[in-house]
């Protein structure tokens, strides 16, 4: 039983970095209708920032988080303001390209100004690590969970109470009806590129706290958590946490009972169940666990 | 309407077979038999103007593998710098390098090599077991030699490579050899394997298996990963669960650092040995550091960056601080720095031959005989791929964060009967 709990943890933990990298996803596209290829690259790129915050320029850690994403937000609204405005109206395809064509820019730009050798970031987590019921809780994992969760609660407060959240939910359902309505789609567009470059910020610096550091190989979980955005609904925020939630726990508990219960399927079924997943449940709810079902008439 | 991100996520897959192994610098000192008799000065052609002797370097000097190919880039130009400076190849020949980057990607890697093979001798570096596996059918049909910066064991019965260091197998069969006489550990004990899902991987687990059969034990368990895994909480569950002792871990240093992390939150202490790779000084300064001083032994080859008491060490560091003052401490410039020597050693006897061609350089890689690295790897006998020998010696280090690469040695330059016995075979016989 501890084994279990304590492989629930560890999925817990990579579920909430997925959650929030998927987060980001699905902001973008729930308010654009375009997936923003280009998440791994502001998640390195918010993770080096904070690097730079904590190690060059001294800040507290805590400071470090909040600089690191609120200089990625100005720099996904930056973006938006200089690039993607001048493609509002065109095909989401073209847009999408877009988004590819930044993620091969911030990589090397990346590399260019921080190199590419392993980094650590300074951080009062570290490997540090509490006891409770016979369970071992690293510091940063429960930091990781814990941010995820009151990042999450904020965004749905922010989205159900705020004019800005409201203006982006109407503009996501009816754009037309939002313009009609006075709501600036510009600056909701804006909004949601700074929103999901934050995000994307905090996973970054979350992860880059942990042992294995820092590399420009860290945009990659993007790769991982886009089933998650996929599996959860592509337009639904809440989908986006469960998504990333479960596929963290799938890939804990089938790492964890490999030798047990999967050694016939070979070494590395864990990387595979995320995609295992996503295609059973497409199969069986083609928009996601909440996603929403498109109703077209003919 | 998804597109696909076609950038390889197998980069950890890609720095895998591009590990390289620690390897200390060195001395020089060729000592081989002199196979052919004095001959005239070469004639001119490909890749020699009667004066200068140009060499390709195929190495990722871009992208995230750069982290490797430069500073082993840097390894070869340091000692070149240095040879030309005494007037080169036979004291009258300088050596000019032709760089080019290969992106650690076998495609770029084959589209370069065809760049510049008309201008070149040989390649004194290939960077990467996959790079080095694309242009091996083309040093073929072109009669080509090349050095390639990887430790696979199979490269040692390849005749159009030059290999320097002791393979990985090597590296693993030692370890075993000294944790069950000198590390604690007996027959009985509980060792383990975690292992990289790659050929590197299957390197240090093929070394195990080895020494399990040469030595009497048996692995209890065995746990692979596949490279940029972000979680490793199961594997060390499963190792912890199987009451591991030991574990042999071959992995790439990002990986290292989660994995031994996560062990030391998880108060899973077993005695490590790890593969050179695994380690970067990086790790020795991380909040890590603790747990490897206390548990994690690496093994590698040569000695401690800055032991002038070895005298390749000494010749080395002299020559860092003639041509490249800037350089940090660093297991891939000291690789580099060795491939040189050894390519240096096969450029003399060719032109001892009098022969420059590729005909004349494949020739001069059978005749010289056992080269010296004195003492920043183990001696490598060449000659022809089929009878090659190469070291069989392992230091062991323990992480020490005051020295200057992170490493102080433990064990200096061993060979275990087990690693004598290893037989090297060609990748497919």
């Amino acid at each position: 039983m501890t084994a279990f709990l304590q492989n629930c943890f560890a999925g817990l933990s990579l579920g909430s970095t997925y959650a929030l990298v998927a987060l980001g996803f699905v902001v973008i596209f729930k308010s654009t209708g375009v997936i923003n290829f280009a998440q791994g690259g502001l998640l390195a790129l918010g993770a080096y920032l904070g690097y730079t915050f904590s190690n060059n320029l001294a800040v507290a850690f805590g400071v470090a988080v909040l600089l690191c994403c609120a200089s990625a937000a100005l720099v996904g609204a930056t973006f938006e303001r200089i690039v993607l405005r001048r493609m509002v109206g065109q095909p989401p395809f073209a847009v999408i390209m877009i988004t590819i064509g930044l993620l091969f820019i911030l990589e090397p730009m990346i590399t260019a100004i921080w190199g590419f050798d392993q980094k650590q970031i300074t951080n009062p987590w570290n490997i540090r690590t509490v006891e409770a019921g016979g369970l071992v809780f690293g510091v940063r994992d429960l930091w990781t969970i814990g941010l995820t969760a009151a990042v999450v609660a904020a965004f749905f407060v922010f989205f159900r109470y705020s004019s800005l959240g409201l203006a982006m939910r109407v503009t996501a359902f009816d754009p037309e009806a939002a313009l009609a309505q006075g709501i600036s789609a510009r600056r909701v567009y804006a909004t949601s590129w700074a929103i999901a470059a934050a995000l994307a910020a905090l996973a970054g610096i979350l992860m880059a706290a942990g042992p294995g550091g820092l590399t420009p190989s860290i945009g990659f979980i993007a790769l991982a958590a886009f089933p998650a955005m996929i599996l959860g609904g592509m337009d639904s925020p809440a989908g986006a946490v469960l998504g990333g939630l479960v596929i963290g726990l799938a890939e804990a508990l089938t790492r964890g009972y490999q030798d047990e219960l999967f050694s016939w399927a070979g070494s590395n079924v864990s990387v595979i169940v995320p995609y295992l997943l996503m295609i059973v449940i497409l199969l069986i709810r083609p928009y996601g666990l909440l996603g929403t079902k498109e109703v077209r008439r003919v | 309407m998804y597109a696909k991100r076609w950038r390889s996520w197998q980069y950890g897959l890609a720095l895998a077979g591009a590990a390289l192994l620690v390897a200390a610098c060195g001395g020089a000192g060729d000592e081989g038999d002199t196979g052919g008799g004095q001959a005239g000065e070469p004639a001119s052609g490909v890749g020699f103007d009667g004066t200068t002797i140009k060499l390709g370097v195929l190495s990722p000097l871009s992208g995230p593998i750069a982290v490797i190919g430069q500073p082993l880039t840097e390894g070869n130009k340091v000692w070149f710098d240095a040879l030309n400076a005494k007037g080169g190849v036979a004291g009258k020949y300088k050596v000019e390098l032709v760089q080019e980057d290969t992106q650690y990607k076998p495609d770029v890697t084959v589209q370069q090599y065809n760049k510049v093979k008309g201008e070149v001798v040989a390649f004194t570096q290939v960077l990467g077991t996959a790079p080095t596996l694309a242009v091996l059918p083309l040093l073929d049909s072109d009669n080509m030699l090349a050095a390639p910066a990887s430790l696979d064991a199979f490269w040692v019965r390849e005749q159009h490579l030059l290999p320097v260091g002791a393979p990985y197998q090597i590296q693993a069969i030692n370890s075993m050899q000294h944790y069950l006489t000198e590390g604690g550990g007996n027959r009985q004990s509980r060792i383990c394997t975690m292992v990289q899902d790659d050929v590197y991987g299957e390197a240090g687990q093929q070394g195990v298996d080895f020494a399990a059969e040469q030595l009497g034990f048996t692995v209890a368990n065995t746990q692979k990963f596949k490279v940029g895994t972000e979680n490793y909480a199961g594997q060390i569950g499963a190792l912890a669960a199987a009451r591991c002792e030991m574990v042999f871990l071959t992995a790439t240093p990002t990986d290292a650092g989660k994995i031994w992390g996560t062990a030391a939150q998880a108060r899973f202490a077993p005695k490590w040995y790890a593969q050179s790779p695994s380690f970067v000084n990086a790790l020795a300064k991380s909040a890590v550091a603790p747990y490897l001083r206390q548990y994690v032994t690496i093994a590698a080859e040569g000695t401690e960056w800055g032991d002038t008491s070895v005298p390749g060490m000494k010749q080395m560091i002299d020559d860092v601080e003639k041509y490249a003052p800037q350089q940090q401490p660093d297991y891939y410039f000291a690789f580099g720095y060795n491939q040189a020597r050894a390519m240096t050693a096969v450029l003399e006897k060719a032109v001892e031959n009098g022969d420059l061609s590729r005909d004349g350089v494949m020739k001069a890689s059978e005749q010289i005989g056992t080269l010296s690295f004195q003492g920043l790897t183990g001696d490598y006998t060449y000659g022809p791929a089929a009878k090659r020998n190469p070291p069989r010696s392992t230091t062991l280090f323990s992480v020490d964060p005051d020295k200057p690469f992170g490493l102080a040695t433990l064990k200096y330059n061993f060979t275990s009967d087990a690693a004598k016995q290893f037989q090297f075979e060609k990748a497919n016989p």
